[in-house]
């Protein structure tokens, strides 16, 4: 009857997958979903969409529409979720002509204050976060560990 | 990637199925019929999504079942030309790379469309023995992996890629297939990584890290 009755993001298919009762749960018996349906729940939770929700979604749609970007590109971007500019140019097309670097800056910023950040850039980002404070830490006990040498009392690090 | 695609189907509803409410019965049959399969020009089946109306009912003479008319939605997966869509390395050689999403197999990067300059490195062809008899591999497609040439470096073409769809085709099914030829793959997805953010992923952010 209709071919394309209308595009779905991927948070909306991962949103139908998991008020159908998929989740990461290890059995995988108790819901009443396929073993196909749960490939897609697999690919589409290891990205952008796993991290959205309705109201960052029509939040970001919203602030988007002051950029001239075609239906294609809003939802390759939320699928996508470019958290950098290299990101961006392979998904708008003639980027620089059409925007040009502070327009590309703007969009990317968007996305990054309206769309949480996928989980594996989190990741990242703890990871930087830890090894800047483990350097500290470090630092910090060399410090002490000299004082103690020079026979001066131990800094309080409380 | 995902549509919604209405469909009209006239469903032959088993005897088997009828001590269910009906509407659970032939979302059921649905799912049996559709799920995990292609249609051709509507893509891969991923779900049943609603029905949206339930008609008929009628048992045809000479018919075991009773036959409905439903109107249904179906979530379908169907790249659409120019998506960006992030996916793993499943094989490489010297035709190209084969990638996977995990629920779907046939996307196809040709050689003409990887990174340029790039060059292609044989591995040894592993020997696969069956029934007693040594096979090597198919001489025409050696497996490998392709290199990027770049800045006097070379970048491996490997793990998690993302790829621009530049075709999406849905083949004949053929009436005799050669014993030698790879499975029929009803749905075909081809792709390019030979523009700037695409290609593996930790090429574009690797870089970042060493900036700071």
């Amino acid at each position: 009857l209709e071919c394309n009755a209308g595009a779905l993001t991927n948070f909306e298919v991962l949103d139908f997958l998991r008020a159908k009762g998929a989740s990461k749960d290890p059995t995988r018996v108790i819901a009443k979903v396929a073993q196909s349906e749960y490939k897609v729940y697999d690919y589409l939770v290891d990205t952008a969409a796993s991290v959205q929700t309705r109201e960052s979604i029509n939040e970001f749609l919203t602030s988007v529409k002051q950029h001239d970007l075609a239906k294609a590109e809003v939802l390759n971007i939320l699928n996508i979720g470019p958290a950098a500019e290299v990101e961006l140019y392979p998904i708008i097309e003639d980027c620089d002509e059409r925007f040009g670097d502070e327009g590309v800056l703007e969009i990317v910023e968007l996305v990054k204050k309206t769309l949480p950040l996928p989980l594996n850039m989190k990741q990242e980002e703890i990871t930087k976060v830890d090894e800047e404070t483990a350097t500290l830490k470090n630092e910090k006990g060399n410090q002490i560990s000299q004082d103690q040498s020079e026979g001066g009392e131990q800094m309080n690090t409380s | 990637m995902f549509y919604l695609s209405k469909i009209e189907h006239e469903l032959p509803l088993p005897p088997s199925r009828l001590v269910l409410p009906i509407r659970e019965a032939i979302h059921m049959e649905l799912e049996k019929l559709f799920l995990d399969k292609v249609i051709a020009n509507l893509g891969l089946c991923i779900s049943v999504y609603d029905i949206r109306s339930i008609d008929g009912g009628f048992i045809f003479p000479g018919d075991g079942a009773p036959t409905y008319t439903v109107v249904f939605n179906l979530i379908m997966f169907r790249p659409f030309e120019k998506e960006i869509i992030t996916a793993r390395l499943l094989s490489s050689d010297a035709d190209g790379l084969r990638l996977t999403i995990g629920f779907y197999d046939d996307i196809y990067i040709p050689a003409s469309r990887l990174p340029d300059p790039n060059h292609f490195v044989e591995t040894e062809p592993k020997k696969r023995v069956s029934s007693g008899q040594e096979s090597t591999a198919n001489p025409s497609s050696k497996k490998g992996m392709w290199y990027w040439d770049y800045d006097e470096q070379e970048y491996p073409i490997t793990d998690v890629i993302k790829f621009r769809v530049t075709n999406v085709s849905y083949p004949q099914i053929p009436v005799e297939q050669p014993k030698e030829s790879k499975p029929f793959a009803p749905m075909l997805v081809s792709g390019a990584i030979d523009d700037d953010g695409l290609g593996p992923i930790s090429w574009w952010f690797g870089d970042e890290d060493e900036d700071e």
